[in-house]
C-alpha cells in the first residue's frame, strides 16, 4: 500500500438488533421546559378504527420536551387504568419507549459523533432529528440518513451544537459514519481482479470505464474525518481537529469493512475512475493533479493506486464507450 | 405435530443475533433452530445477509417479523409482502411470523408493537389482512399475542378473545409468547391461565419465553436477563396444552455469550420434558 493512499482499517462494526420492542435504556432523562400546559379535551372521543389509531400514534409521537402527549382526562376517556397506572402514565411507556429506541438507534449509527458531542447535546439532537425526520420505513437501517444534514444546518444556525464549526465537523463526521452504514447493506459484486483487465485487448483500454463495486463510497472532505474516527475507535479521546481537507473511500469486502485514505490526486483519479469517464480521461486529471510531479514517479504512483485499489476489490466490471 | 397445520416441532431455538454470529459459524454449536428478525434482513443486500445465508445452510430458519402492521387502518404494503416472500424463500424458513399489533399509520412508522383496540371492526379488519398475507406467502401466517402497557376503553373484548376468533375466521397460526402473556397479565391486572384458557391450542405452532424488567408500577417486555420461574411454569403449561410446540428464547440487551443465552434457553427443558 503506498503512503499517499495511506492505510486500510478493519470495522468489525457490530450493528445491534434494532428489532426489540423496548429501548435499552428506558431510562433516558428528558429535559421539560419550566412551564408548559397540555390541552385538555375529553369530548376527544375517536372511535373508528382509523381514529383510534391516528389519535394514539400522535400522542406517541409528541417531543417529550411537552409536559405530556394529551390531556388526564382526555387519555382516561379513551384508555383504561391499569393496577398501577393511570391512563396517561400508560401512554407515556409508549411515547418515552418511540423516543428512546429512536435515539438508541441512532446512537448505533453515530457512535462518534454522539461522543464527540457528548449526550446530553447528541440526545437533544436526536430529539429534533426524530421531529424533523419521523421514520417511514418498514425497518430502520435507512432512518438516519438526514443525519448530515441536520448537522449541516445546525452549522448554518446553531440551535443544539454549540457552535458553526463544531456542527460543521461533525456534519462531516456523520457524512463518514452513515457511508460505513450504506456500505453494511449495499449489495456485494464479484470484483474486477487484474487477470480479468488483462483479457481486455491494449487498443480498448483508452475507451474503458470501470464500474464501482456497489458496497462503495468516496468522501472528501474539510476536516481530517477519518483520522479522528480512527482513534476514536482506539477510545484515544481526540480532540476536534482544525478544518484540514481529507479524502476516503469506505467499502465492503465479504463481511468486513474498510477505511481508506487517499490523497488529493489518488482522490482526483479514483473519483474520474468511478464517475463514468473512461481510462483516458481520468488518467488526464490525474496527470493534472501530479503536475508537480516527476512523470516517472507520477506513473509510478497511478500504478500502484490502481493495483492496490483492484486488488481491494473496488471495481466490479469494465464497460467500454 | 401436534398443530393442524403440520408445521414440525424443531424443539428449542434460540433467536438469531448479532453479536452471535462468528461463534455459530466458528463453532457450528448444537442449536435446534435459529429465529430471525425478518426485517434485520429485508431492504438490505449487504452484510446481514452474508451473514444469514452461512448460517440458513446449517441451520433450520424461522421468520418473525416486527414490521407487517397486520392491524394499521393504513393499507398493507404489498412491496414488503413481496420482500417477505422473497427472504421465506430465500432461507427456507419454516414458517413466518409476526405480532397482533400495528406499527404506525398516516405513513409513518413509530417501530414499536402498539396495542389494538379489540372491536368488531379491528376483527374484521385484522381477519382479512391476514387472509391477504397468506395468499401472498401461500402459507399459514403465525400472529404473536403482544406486551402491551395500554388498553382502550372502547374494546367490547379482551385480548385472548380477539386473538382465538382472528385465528379461527383467518385460518392462522398463533406464536404464543408466555413472557408476553405474563407481562400483559400484570400490567393490566388478569389471570394468565384465563388467557390460556381462551387459545386455541391447536393452533399455536411456536413458543417464546423472554426476561422482562419489573418498574414496580408495570412490567416491560425488555426480553433482558434469564427467565422468570413464573414464565417457565406459564411456558410448560402453554407446551402441555399445545402437545408439544418448538420453543424459542428472546434475548435481545444485554445480550451475553452464545454459550450463556444457549444455556438459558435449554433450560426450557426442565419445563417441557424432552421437548417433543
Amino acid at each position: 500500500m503506498t503512503a499517499e493512499s495511506g492505510r486500510s482499517t478493519a470495522e468489525p462494526i457490530a450493528l445491534r438488533e434494532r428489532a426489540s420492542a423496548t429501548p435499552l435504556r428506558p431510562e433516558r432523562p428528558v429535559r421539560h421546559p419550566a412551564e408548559t400546559r397540555v390541552a385538555d379535551d375529553r369530548s376527544v372521543r375517536p372511535t373508528s378504527l382509523a381514529a383510534q389509531q391516528e389519535w394514539f400514534a400522535r400522542a406517541v409521537m409528541t417531543p417529550e420536551s411537552e409536559a405530556a402527549p394529551v390531556g388526564a382526562s382526555q387519555a382516561a376517556s379513551i384508555l383504561t387504568a391499569g393496577p398501577k397506572l393511570d391512563p396517561l402514565g400508560r401512554l407515556e411507556i409508549y411515547r418515552h419507549a418511540y423516543h428512546a429506541r429512536l435515539i438508541e438507534c441512532l446512537l448505533d449509527d453515530y457512535p462518534a459523533v454522539a461522543a464527540t458531542l457528548g449526550e446530553a447535546d447528541f440526545d437533544e439532537l436526536c430529539r429534533k432529528y426524530i421531529a424533523t425526520y419521523p421514520s417511514t420505513g418498514s425497518n430502520l437501517n435507512g432512518f438516519g440518513a438526514h443525519m448530515e444534514a441536520l448537522c449541516r444546518a445546525e452549522a448554518a444556525e446553531p440551535a443544539v451544537i454549540a457552535s458553526r464549526e463544531l456542527g460543521a465537523f461533525v456534519a462531516d463526521l456523520a457524512a463518514l459514519e452513515w457511508a460505513i452504514v450504506e456500505v453494511i447493506h449495499a449489495a456485494s459484486a464479484d470484483p474486477l481482479t487484474m487477470t480479468g483487465l488483462a483479457t481486455i485487448p491494449a487498443e480498448k483500454w483508452a475507451d474503458a470505464r470501470l464500474v464501482a463495486t456497489p458496497a462503495f463510497r468516496l468522501l472528501r472532505f474539510a476536516y481530517p474525518v477519518n483520522a479522528y474516527f480512527q482513534a476514536f475507535r482506539e477510545d484515544r479521546e481526540p480532540e476536534v481537529p482544525p478544518p484540514q481537507r481529507s479524502a476516503v473511500v469506505v467499502y465492503r469486502s465479504g463481511p468486513t469493512i474498510w477505511r481508506m485514505d487517499l490523497g488529493e490526486a489518488a482522490f482526483d483519479l479514483l473519483h474520474a475512475l468511478t464517475s463514468g469517464r473512461t481510462l483516458a480521461a481520468s488518467l488526464d486529471e490525474a496527470n493534472g493533479a501530479l503536475s508537480g510531479v516527476d512523470e516517472r514517479e507520477a506513473a509510478a504512483r497511478v500504478t500502484a493506486w490502481f493495483r492496490d485499489w483492484v486488488a481491494s476489490g473496488l471495481f466490479s466490471s469494465v464497460e467500454f464507450a | 405435530m401436534a398443530n393442524r397445520f403440520n408445521l414440525p416441532n424443531l424443539g428449542v431455538g434460540l433467536g438469531l443475533r448479532t453479536v452471535h454470529y462468528s461463534q455459530i459459524l466458528e463453532a457450528e454449536p448444537a442449536v435446534d433452530w435459529f429465529e430471525i428478525i425478518s426485517d434485520n434482513y429485508m431492504e438490505t443486500a449487504g452484510r446481514p445477509l452474508y451473514y444469514l445465508d452461512a448460517i440458513a445452510e446449517r441451520y433450520p430458519i424461522v421468520m418473525h417479523g416486527v414490521a407487517l402492521s397486520i392491524g394499521s387502518s393504513d393499507p398493507l404494503d404489498r412491496g414488503y409482502l413481496a420482500n417477505l416472500r422473497a427472504l421465506r424463500d430465500r432461507t427456507r424458513a419454516r414458517w413466518v411470523s409476526d405480532h397482533l399489533c400495528w406499527t404506525g399509520v398516516l405513513g409513518k412508522n413509530t417501530h414499536d408493537l402498539l396495542p389494538m383496540p379489540y372491536t368488531e371492526e379491528a376483527l374484521a379488519h385484522v381477519v382479512a389482512r391476514v387472509k391477504e398475507v397468506q395468499d401472498v406467502l401461500g402459507a399459514p401466517l403465525a400472529l404473536e399475542n403482544p406486551s402491551t402497557y395500554a388498553e382502550f376503553a372502547a374494546s367490547p373484548m379482551r385480548e385472548w378473545e380477539f386473538l382465538a376468533r382472528m385465528a379461527e375466521q383467518a385460518d392462522c397460526a398463533i406464536l404464543l409468547d408466555v413472557n408476553n402473556v405474563y407481562v400483559s397479565a400484570r400490567n393490566h391486572g388478569f389471570d394468565p391461565k384465563v388467557y390460556l384458557d381462551a387459545i386455541p391450542f391447536d393452533r399455536v405452532v411456536q413458543l417464546h419465553v423472554a426476561g422482562h424488567t419489573d418498574h414496580g408500577t408495570h412490567i416491560i417486555d425488555s426480553h433482558i436477563g434469564p427467565v422468570v420461574d413464573d414464565v417457565w411454569k406459564l411456558l410448560g403449561e402453554a407446551h402441555r396444552r399445545a402437545r408439544g410446540a418448538p420453543v424459542l428464547l428472546e434475548w435481545d440487551a444485554e445480550i451475553p455469550s452464545f454459550e450463556e443465552t444457549h444455556a438459558e434457553a435449554l433450560r426450557a427443558k426442565d419445563f417441557i420434558g424432552d421437548g417433543t
